[in-house]
């Protein structure tokens, strides 16, 4: 059965695509087969990340409105066997998706035995952040641990409850927490929200936390999802995040100021 | 003993009509929930009447409709059909069954053209005639809108002609509203108005409370006016007296 996943926030830039980006990855390289679609008409971002920037001839706004097949759309990752991308257009307007063709894209990608379809949604909460959260029967909410964000998550909770296809039909998409940039010095220092407090707020279930790290621009710089550099916190974090979305229990780790060594004691940095 | 414990008596009361036009249960959900969602908060705890206006063979039918006007906040009441089969579905739903509106003025049917699976009469034009006027015994008590889960930001409840009861929290952003009490056993971060009617007994209660304004029989206050000590301190009971808002821990 195909599960369709939407990845998103309100607030711009917390880390919607960083997450999608990884989370696909990871879920792929357990097995799955994988689509991660870029709703994000007219900014096209997925691509970068995901290092596919030079391969896209088609996209999903050309796919929607029937100028492509979903075949010649999709284009598969050549480091992770079973990921698939679906770029965003850079050139149209958001108004170039239509609910019937996101539906249709959708449910050829469920005929084709696609595990997870991750949809990496715009910010906002608008017609292209309904879009994408439209047919999900999952959603990750990526907020940070400032109030702004958690506000805006608030938000899109609110109508996930009320505007999705599951809420309509009487049911309920289910709800998973991801907590990034969260840097433990800064929260302890009170410059920055607990996750304690992130999740009192929301009061959903946590999926994992992300620390705030540089490597996850030195990953997106360098076209790979993070999740790939094996060894990096960051990367830790997204592959526990996948194995407790996948039903298996992993302690949370990363919410703790990282102890320095007494060699770095003795030495400074 | 001339006390008196109650007393019945007759009363007529404008109610909403939902016909229904549609045999197919997800066809007529889907075009409720859109009509819903123009005006949310509106819908929240009317009692409605609902009255098929085509055949249902379905004998899930009129449960599966019940159980989402539930899930919509909305109480429905009774069935109003001639059809035995859809009477004998109704009493083991627990609806009332009215009788077939014979109080409709002559120049009915004229305008009736379904567009969608539903439509329903709007209580703001008391005038329309398919606006069922029904006689029944006054209900002595309105029983609480209770929402169990959390009020999130953006969302609004309106507990019309009642109190309001909620068990989650109402983040900030979030607005309640009742003609009657609030009570909110999560924490009240957002905006709690109370005795909206004009009812200055209302009085709002909070578990735990640091809401961004409170308001009762529209006397606010801000959060920048509440004195600190109430917030996020317990158990709270805000009050009206001459006019001005009196807090108080319990
Ligand atoms: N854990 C992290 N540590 C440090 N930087 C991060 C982390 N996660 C994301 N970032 C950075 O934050 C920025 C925004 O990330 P990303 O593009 O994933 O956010 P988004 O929510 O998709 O944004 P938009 O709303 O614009 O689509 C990027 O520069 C990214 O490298
Ligand atoms: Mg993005």
């Amino acid at each position: 059965m195909s599960k369709v996943i939407v990845v998103t926030s309100g607030k711009g830039g917390v880390g919607k695509t960083t997450t999608s980006a990884s989370i696909s990855t990871a879920l792929a390289q357990k097995g799955k087969k994988v689509a991660v679609i870029d709703f994000d008409v007219g900014l096209r971002n997925l691509d970068l990340i995901m290092g596919v920037e030079r391969r896209v001839v088609y996209d999903f706004v050309n796919v929607v409105q029937g100028e492509a097949t979903l075949k010649q759309a999709l284009i598969k990752d050549k480091r992770v066997e079973g990921l698939y991308i679906l770029a965003a257009s850079q050139t149209r307007d958001k108004d170039a998706l239509t609910q019937e063709g996101v539906e249709r894209v959708i449910n050829e990608l469920k005929e084709d035995g696609f595990d997870f379809i991750v949809c990496d949604s715009p910010a906002g909460i608008e017609k292209g952040a309904q879009l994408a959260l439209y047919f999900a029967d999952e959603a990750i909410v990526v907020t940070n641990p400032e109030v702004s964000s958690v506000r805006d998550s608030d938000r899109i909770l609110g109508i996930l409850q009320a505007k999705s296809r599951k809420a309509e039909e009487g049911g309920a998409v289910e709800e998973h927490l991801v907590l990034t940039r969260y840097n433990p010095s800064r929260v302890n220092a009170g410059e920055m929200l607990s996750k304690d407090d992130v999740v009192d707020l929301l009061s959903i279930k946590l999926l994992g936390v992300v620390p705030e790290s540089q490597d996850v621009l030195n990953a997106s710089n360098s076209g790979e999802p993070v999740v790939l550099a094996q060894d990096t916190d960051a990367a830790q974090a997204y592959l526990d995040i996948v194995e407790r979305f996948l039903g298996g229990e992993v302690d949370h780790r990363f919410l703790e100021e990282e102890k320095k060594g007494l060699f770095k004691k003795l030495f400074g940095k | 003993m001339s006390e008196q414990v109650i007393e019945l008596k007759g009363s007529v009361l404008s109610l909403t009509v939902l016909h229904i036009y549609s045999a197919d249960i997800n066809e007529t959900k889907a075009s409720l929930a859109k009509k819903i969602e123009q005006a949310p908060s509106f819908f929240v705890g009317i009692p409605i009447i609902i009255e098929p206006k085509i055949e249902l063979s379905d004998p899930t039918f009129l449960a599966l409709l019940v159980e989402y006007l539930h899930q919509l906040q909305m109480i429905p009441i009774g069935l109003r059909s001639k059809d035995p089969v859809i009477q004998e579905q109704a009493t083991y739903t627990g609806l009332a069954i009215f009788p077939e509106d014979t109080r409709r003025p002559t120049n009915e049917g004229s305008d009736e053209k379904p567009r969608a699976a539903i439509q329903e009469k709007q209580p703001e034009q008391p005038a329309e005639p398919n606006y069922a006027p029904v006689v029944m015994d006054e209900p002595g008590l309105k029983s609480a809108l209770v929402i169990e889960r959390a009020i999130r930001s953006g969302q609004q409840i309106y507990a019309k002609d009642r109190d309001l009861i909620v068990l989650g929290s109402v983040n900030p952003g979030a607005e309640i509203i009742a003609d009657g009490n609030i009570t909110v056993f999560g924490k009240l971060q957002g905006k709690a108005i109370a005795g909206t009617a004009g009812c200055m007994n209302a009085k709002i209660f909070a578990k735990q409370m640091n809401p961004e304004l409170v308001c009762i029989a529209g006397i606010y206050q801000l959060a920048d006016d509440i004195d600190e000590q109430y917030k996020n301190n317990g158990l709270v009971e805000i009050r009206l007296k001459d006019e001005q808002l009196i807090m108080s821990a319990m």
